[in-house]
């Protein structure tokens, strides 16, 4: 038995297989939320926006259930470049930004200075953007990606990669901490279309060839009898046409939330006279 | 953040979205495989001594016979030993052969012959042959004879022979057959093997240089060939 979906060089059958490693994966993360839920206390009034967050962090769960397990998980691991960025979509534009959001603002404020420590340079939005891209292009070279693809460590690893630079990329949108008052609003689309420009090399790169560029993929047996190269392009099309509409939303979640006065994908509110004093001191000095 | 920080970090954006771009660009021009390289090397098995051409015949289907050294006479053969209910090793070859050989120029493309020799003469009928080879590319040639016909020219190719597997309870049974496709160049020599693995930018790289193997027996420079994408 297989606990983590990898190429397997056989014949696709449409025969469901367990994959215990994702299902002990999936229960972990719950597991862990669960906890940070139970070591931040939430005031009565905060009962309807806990059920939410936790709603949505469910969500989150189940999506990347959806695309790391069978039938989705084991096409993207060894059969179907396209069923692979089905994967790729969720798991680093999809899930993250749920689960930031599934986490009560007052649990990240609870982080340890030392961890907000850490956290602040890698999550300022340039140096997040910039390596979660790299480490997005960096699993996507078929020299890493057929090695990683061949065996379960490597599948895992590539998964693991990719929900680590789905939550680099959103932490600066989606989390409360460490506060940067100068990314809100309109910085934050800014911010979100510069991931449309950074993701156009991968885009090119795996859309504008000739002959597919993934050992996996172009010798596993065809499925639903679509060919290497149209299954390539299309995986090159998702991923402009997928990313584009997750990241489009995304802006316009943003910028109803900015036009209302609430903050964003975080959920908290941006410093105003009511909850910040420093403007009205400065227009009064 | 203040212009010299926001300049900085602009800057290393800039520069960090032009390596990206850089290195896509590459990349992209590598291709997959061995693709681009520019050597005499192919991506095949080359034969150390190359073999000839063997001299059966196999009926088509349509019934008809096929005499193979002399149907595919001055041309590039391309020879496999298959059966249409393989699961993966023979419709991956498939194709990728037919992909790559779309690519070609029409003049060079009818240079070339593929045939599909059946290792499951009891289940492949010519039509189930030829409807399977349809789905491919409807000018692959398929033969079919009878199992001792066809180990006999493994044999000769010194190939080892077909094996049937065991029945199982619907009745299906995997064949073991040679995974390689063989090259006989135009001048009638088994030059190259090419085994399960041969990518389609290696098969676009190799097809016009074995092509450029003559009756004279020697690659012919002066023959330089429109050559695939990314040769």
């Amino acid at each position: 038995m297989q606990w983590w979906c990898s190429a397997l060089g056989e014949a696709w059958e449409w025969t469901w297989r367990p994959y215990p490693g994702v299902w002990a994966f999936l229960a972990l993360i719950l597991a862990a939320y669960i906890l940070v839920l139970r070591g931040t206390p939430a005031a009565a009034t905060e009962a309807r926006d806990r059920g939410t967050r936790a709603a949505v962090f469910g969500a989150a769960v189940a999506a990347l259930w959806l695309v790391l397990d069978w039938p989705v998980g084991a096409l993207g691991a060894g059969y179907l470049a396209s069923a692979h960025m089905v994967q790729f979509l969720v798991i680093v534009l999809v899930a993250p930004p749920l689960l930031l959001y599934g986490v009560p603002a007052q649990a990240y404020r609870r982080l340890p200075p030392r961890v907000i420590a850490v956290l602040r340079p890698i999550t300022h939005p340039l140096v997040a953007l910039i390596l979660s891209n790299l480490l997005a292009f960096a699993t996507h070279l078929p020299l890493v990606a057929d090695r990683l693809l061949a065996s379960q460590l490597g599948s895992f690893a590539i998964d693991v990669a990719w929900l680590a630079a789905g939550l680099l990329f959103w932490w600066p949108v989606a989390a409360p901490v460490p506060e940067r008052p100068w990314f809100r609003g309109l910085s934050r689309i800014g911010y979100l279309g510069a991931q449309l420009i950074a993701s156009k090399p991968l885009f090119i790169y795996l859309t504008f060839t000739t002959y597919p560029r993934y050992a996996t993929y172009e010798l596993a047996p065809r499925v639903l009898g679509i060919t290497a190269r149209a299954d390539q392009q299309a995986a090159g099309l998702m991923m402009e046409i997928g990313g584009m509409l997750i990241l489009l939303a995304a802006a316009g979640i943003l910028l109803l939330r900015s036009t209302a006065g609430e903050e964003a994908l975080d959920g908290t509110r941006p410093p105003g006279p009511a909850t910040d004093p420093r403007p009205s001191a400065r227009r009064a000095p | 953040m203040s212009p010299p920080i926001r300049r900085t970090a602009a800057l290393i954006f800039v520069a960090g979205l032009l390596l990206a771009l850089g290195l896509a660009a590459r990349l992209s021009r590598g291709g997959a495989g061995t693709a681009g390289a520019d050597d005499a090397s192919l991506a095949g098995v080359v034969l150390a001594e190359p073999m000839p051409k063997p001299a059966f015949t196999l009926d088509d289907t349509e019934g008809r016979p096929f005499r193979f050294q002399e149907r595919t006479a001055g041309k590039l053969a391309l020879l496999f030993f298959g059966y249409t209910r393989c699961p993966d090793v023979c419709p991956v070859h498939m194709a990728n052969l037919a992909a790559v050989l779309d690519d070609l120029p029409r003049e060079m493309r009818e240079q070339i012959v593929v045939v599909f020799v059946s290792a499951d003469p009891e289940r492949d009928t010519p039509e189930r042959i030829r409807e399977w080879l349809d789905a491919f590319d409807r000018r692959f040639i398929g033969l079919r004879g009878s199992l001792e016909e066809v180990n006999a020219i493994l044999a000769e190719l010194r190939l080892a022979p077909v094996v049937h597997g065991q029945p199982d309870a619907d009745g299906d049974y995997v064949v073991g057959h040679p995974a390689q496709i063989l090259a006989f160049t135009p001048d009638g020599l088994l030059r190259a093997l090419y085994p399960f693995g041969t990518r389609q930018a290696d098969w676009a790289r190799d097809l016009p240089r074995l092509l450029r193997f003559t009756a004279a027996g020697t690659l012919e420079s002066s023959t330089q060939p429109r050559s695939s994408r990314e040769s």
